[in-house]
């Protein structure tokens, strides 16, 4: 058993099936918009647990993915710890370290999907100018103004918003949103989606609290980091 | 302006084909299609990757850079004759496609979006030489070909990552999360499984030479699908 999780091959043929997995899940999606629209909408648990539970046959590749990463993460820690025992010498500490900071950072990463799919929130909703919304956590967003830049021919061309946000009815921050610009609060972030002008000047916003994005980026970080050494290294050696 | 755009275009159909004799007459091509974008990014106020008629063209650039670069030294052989085709086939399509002229739209206005958006096209364009050195590899069945493709899928693998990685903070700023279950995604996951596992697969002792050879050639195919049969064929998050 200790073998198979050591074995290089156990790497190879797993990320062979979650190429086949990923292949299926991606016919399947479009298939069942029923079930695999509010994949995206709310934490992935509550979808796992309130839709795709109930769904077995559309979902069976979405589960068999699950245990293939958890295949590819025991193994990546089992190689990992393998590799990086016995002897050390000076001249091969980078060529050898640098994979296991590849796969750091890619367990990394893996933590952090599963923070985000557990923990945290995404609320979203329309929001009239000069509105006051609670949000969970003892905070609140007020939309104070929404502001509009049209070109020569009337067609809108950015926008921006400005909102103040409270904690415990006191304010704790006030900032402008725009395309690409949240406001952040913590892990808290307020993202502007859209405006909508049909019954007065609205905003479509969104309020997500993701505790892993920060752990995304520190594997992003370490994985860039790693691989670009590990590059360096075998461009220099080949 | 489209006019001439145009004329460019169709100029750098003729221009390609010179570098069939030898790889470095690909230079005023190249040199060519610089301005091309240049001018189009100057016009519009962003660089044109925007859309069917953008990306292809782009792309055609990218692959047609790397080919120089990889190539340099190589007599006209196979390497020429698989990839100014290629390079010629991307761009009629890029002629055929419907340009999308204006600015960015505001969602794509971040430097993250260029950064993940150069990179994969840098990527893709080596990937595909990846594969035109596995072809050679097979045909003369030569082992500096084989090294050749492997040093171009390692390095499109660590660009490729480092997009992805962009693109990741680029959806995290615009809709507030790093990853989104879409077709999409699913297929570029599929592309980064796919030269993970070439990239392990090398190092499995007995699975060096054609085998993995062959799969380097299959990840080119796989890239073509997730840049192109994705978008046509499937709903995501990336149809701008």
């Amino acid at each position: 058993m200790r073998h198979f999780f050591l074995s290089l091959k156990t790497a190879v043929w797993t990320l062979f099936v979650m190429v086949c997995l990923f292949f299926i899940g991606s016919y399947m999606m479009p298939m069942h918009r029923e079930v695999f629209g509010p994949m995206n909408n709310n934490l992935l648990f509550h979808w796992v647990k309130d839709v795709a539970a109930d769904n077995v046959w559309q979902t069976w590749w979405f589960f068999a993915a699950l245990a293939g990463l958890v295949l590819l993460t025991l193994n990546t820690i089992f190689c990992s710890i393998q590799a990086v025992r016995g002897k050390w010498s000076r001249s091969d500490f980078l060529l050898r370290i640098s994979p296991q900071v590849i796969h750091i950072g890619f367990l990394f990463i893996l933590f952090a999907h599963l923070l985000g799919a557990g923990w945290g929130y995404k609320l979203s909703g329309m929001m009239p100018e000069g509105a006051y919304a609670p949000l969970p956590e003892d905070l609140a967003l007020r939309l104070n103004q929404i502001h509009v830049q049209t070109d020569a021919r009337g067609f809108m061309t950015d926008w921006s918003v400005e909102a103040s946000l409270y904690e415990n009815n006191h304010l704790v921050k006030r900032g402008t949103l725009g395309p690409n610009a949240p406001l952040f609060w913590g892990a808290t972030g307020i993202y502007l989606k859209s405006l909508n002008f049909d019954r007065g000047p609205a905003a479509l916003l969104l309020v997500a609290k993701d505790p892993g994005a920060i752990w995304a980026l520190v594997g992003g970080v370490l994985f860039t980091l790693g691989s670009v050494t590990l590059l360096a290294l075998k461009w220099k050696k080949s | 302006m489209p006019f001439v755009s145009l004329s460019m275009e169709l100029l750098l159909c003729i221009l390609y084909p010179l570098a069939l004799y030898r790889l470095w007459l690909m230079l005023p091509a190249l040199a060519l299609h610089i301005v091309l974008i240049v001018s189009t990014a100057m016009k519009y106020g962003r660089i044109p990757l925007i859309g069917l008629h953008d990306t292809l063209g782009f792309l055609a650039f990218t692959i047609g850079a790397v080919a120089v670069v990889a190539g340099w030294k190589r007599n006209r052989d196979l390497f020429s004759y698989i990839t100014i085709p290629l390079i010629l086939l991307l761009l009629a399509g890029s002629i055929a496609s419907p340009a999308m002229p204006g600015a960015l739209p505001p969602v794509l206005k971040t430097i993250w979006f260029e950064l993940h958006v150069i990179l994969s096209f840098v990527s893709y364009a080596l990937f595909s030489i990846g594969s035109v050195f596995g072809i050679l590899s097979l045909y003369y069945n030569e082992e500096r070909a084989e090294n050749n493709q492997y040093r171009s899928l390692l390095l499109g693998y660590v660009l490729f990552s480092t997009a992805m990685i962009f693109g990741g903070i680029w959806a995290y700023f615009a809709w507030g999360t790093y990853w989104l279950w879409t077709p999409k995604e699913l297929w570029t996951t599929i592309v980064w499984f796919f030269y993970s596992l070439y990239l392990h697969a090398r190092l499995v002792r007995g699975w060096t030479g054609p085998k993995v050879v062959w799969m380097g050639i299959i990840g080119f195919v796989i890239v073509m699908f997730t840049y192109a049969g994705v978008g046509l064929l499937m709903k995501s998050s990336h149809e701008f």
